[in-house]
């Protein structure tokens, strides 16, 4: 159990969550930022700090996000746990989830 | 590992010793990042659950034994070295973990410390290091640097601080080391070399409290800093730090001292190489004290100091076998009622 970024973020990435995180596991996609489950310690201090409330407890995700349950999880199927997102770039592509989600204008 | 210790019969992972206690410790707290650490090295241990038990003392970091799924104990201030001992001493099938603070075993159980490590008793201390009193809302620590403006020191503290591992090698600690909370896989590898180690191992974590003295070790975790800030100690290879090696230690011949130096192709044979296991703390004594108390630069994390000596509980078990052996069993009712007994009365 983790915490997990829903659909809040997409297009948006503020990225207040990555300056909290004392273990720097929040990673970034080319629209939405992911915590990597592996690398979380779950100690919550990304969560009050997202301008748009897109952080959540995993099992405290509202019902109209669920289906980021494991948007973050899966991400990181290939590379469970790549050591610290300031030494990874932007990922190449985003979980198929987030692909599907509309384009949000900036602003 | 002890033969004595009883080993789990089914293989274990990080979610067994998780609790099902709600964590509290202020969102973002290091403590999260050492706890999710020592859950994760648990299960190498192969030890059952229930031969495992932290105890603490009090402070922020003693409320750690709560999200431990083992046997625990949130104990007195100060004194969890105390309690360890005796349970170390009398239950050798036990894994016993000490958990405390800059402010738990440095001021109020100082002595406690001390003596836990000249004895040498199979404890495993773990010290949270942030450098400020954490649950009472901010005072200077022991551990705090000259100068430390907090609430209860508002012109500046005057106390020289600790270097906990320091003084922990001059109480004639076996096992020292230092590593920091953000770095799992460094602090995983410390556990490790502290779990295999026989007797007393003090492992100070520096740990940031976001809300006290919120980036305390940011020299030491940002990227572009901690190149040249932190020496990462590995036993047997020689003590070089900083961008590609270019800084390294070496013993200054005029005063014995040691110093940091750059590193130049014709000189790297001069470099001190680390030894872990040397009879002698001094050079683990001055590597400890290579650091400068304020920016933190040139320290030293790892295992600065593993070295075998007579442990403490198996010397007691021993004694006790062999005073059954030359004395048989005693009879403690009649060591009570013996004849060094007065009785105090009227004399009239």
């Amino acid at each position: 159990m983790t915490y997990v970024i829903a659909q809040p973020c997409v297009d948006l990435k503020d990225k207040a969550c990555v300056d909290e995180c004392p273990v720097d596991c929040i990673y970034e996609g080319p629209r939405k930022m992911y915590i990597n489950p592996d690398e979380c310690v779950d100690c919550g201090a990304c969560e009050p700090v997202c301008p748009v409330e897109a952080i959540f407890y995993e099992d405290s995700l509202p019902d109209e996000l669920s289906e980021y349950a494991t948007v973050d999880r899966e991400f990181f199927a290939a590379d469970p746990s790549p050591g610290g997102a300031s030494s990874v770039g932007v990922a190449e592509a985003d979980h198929p989830v987030v692909r599907a989600e509309p384009v949000r204008a900036a602003g | 590992m002890r033969t004595e210790l009883a080993l789990s019969a089914k293989p274990l992972t990080a979610k067994d010793f998780k609790s099902d206690q709600e964590t509290r410790w202020c969102p973002g707290c290091g403590d999260y990042a050492i706890l999710a650490a020592v859950q994760g090295f648990m299960p190498e241990l192969q030890v059952a659950k229930e031969n495992i038990v932290f105890v603490s003392g009090i402070g922020c970091s003693s409320r750690f034994p709560y999200y431990m799924n083992t046997y625990g104990m949130h104990s007195i201030h100060g004194r969890a070295p105390a309690i360890a001992t005796g349970l170390a001493t009398s239950r050798r099938d036990l894994s016993v973990w000490v958990v405390t603070g800059d402010g738990d075993a440095l001021s109020i159980g100082g002595n406690h410390l001390i003596h836990a490590l000249r004895r040498n008793v199979n404890l495993k201390i773990l010290l949270f290091n942030n450098r400020i009193y954490g649950l009472t809302k901010g005072q200077y620590s022991p551990t705090s640097e000259v100068g430390k403006i907090t609430k209860s020191t508002p012109m500046g503290s005057l106390d020289a601080p600790f270097n906990p591992v320091s003084l922990a090698l001059g109480a004639e600690a076996s096992f020292v080391a230092r590593t920091i909370d953000s770095d799992r896989k460094h602090l995983t590898e410390v556990l490790r070399q502290a779990a295999a180690h026989p007797g007393t191992a003090l492992i100070e974590i520096y740990q940031n409290c976001n809300i006290f003295n919120d980036g305390a070790f940011d020299a030491l975790k940002d990227k572009q800093q901690a190149e040249e800030a932190v020496i990462r100690l590995e036993h047997g290879k020689p003590i070089r730090f900083g961008a590609d090696g270019a800084r390294g230690v070496v013993r200054d011949p005029a005063t014995g001292d040691l110093k940091v130096v750059d590193v130049t192709p014709g000189d790297e044979a001069g470099l001190l190489v680390h030894d872990a296991h040397a009879a002698s703390p001094l050079t683990a004594i001055g590597l400890a004290r290579l650091a400068d108390p304020d920016t933190l630069h040139h320290t030293p994390i790892g295992v600065l100091r593993d070295v075998r000596r007579p442990v403490y509980d198996t010397q007691m078990a021993h004694q006790l076998d062999t005073a059954v052996e030359q004395k048989g069993k005693g009879d403690l009712a009649a060591l009570l009622t013996g004849n060094d007994t007065w009785t105090v009365g009227s004399s009239s």
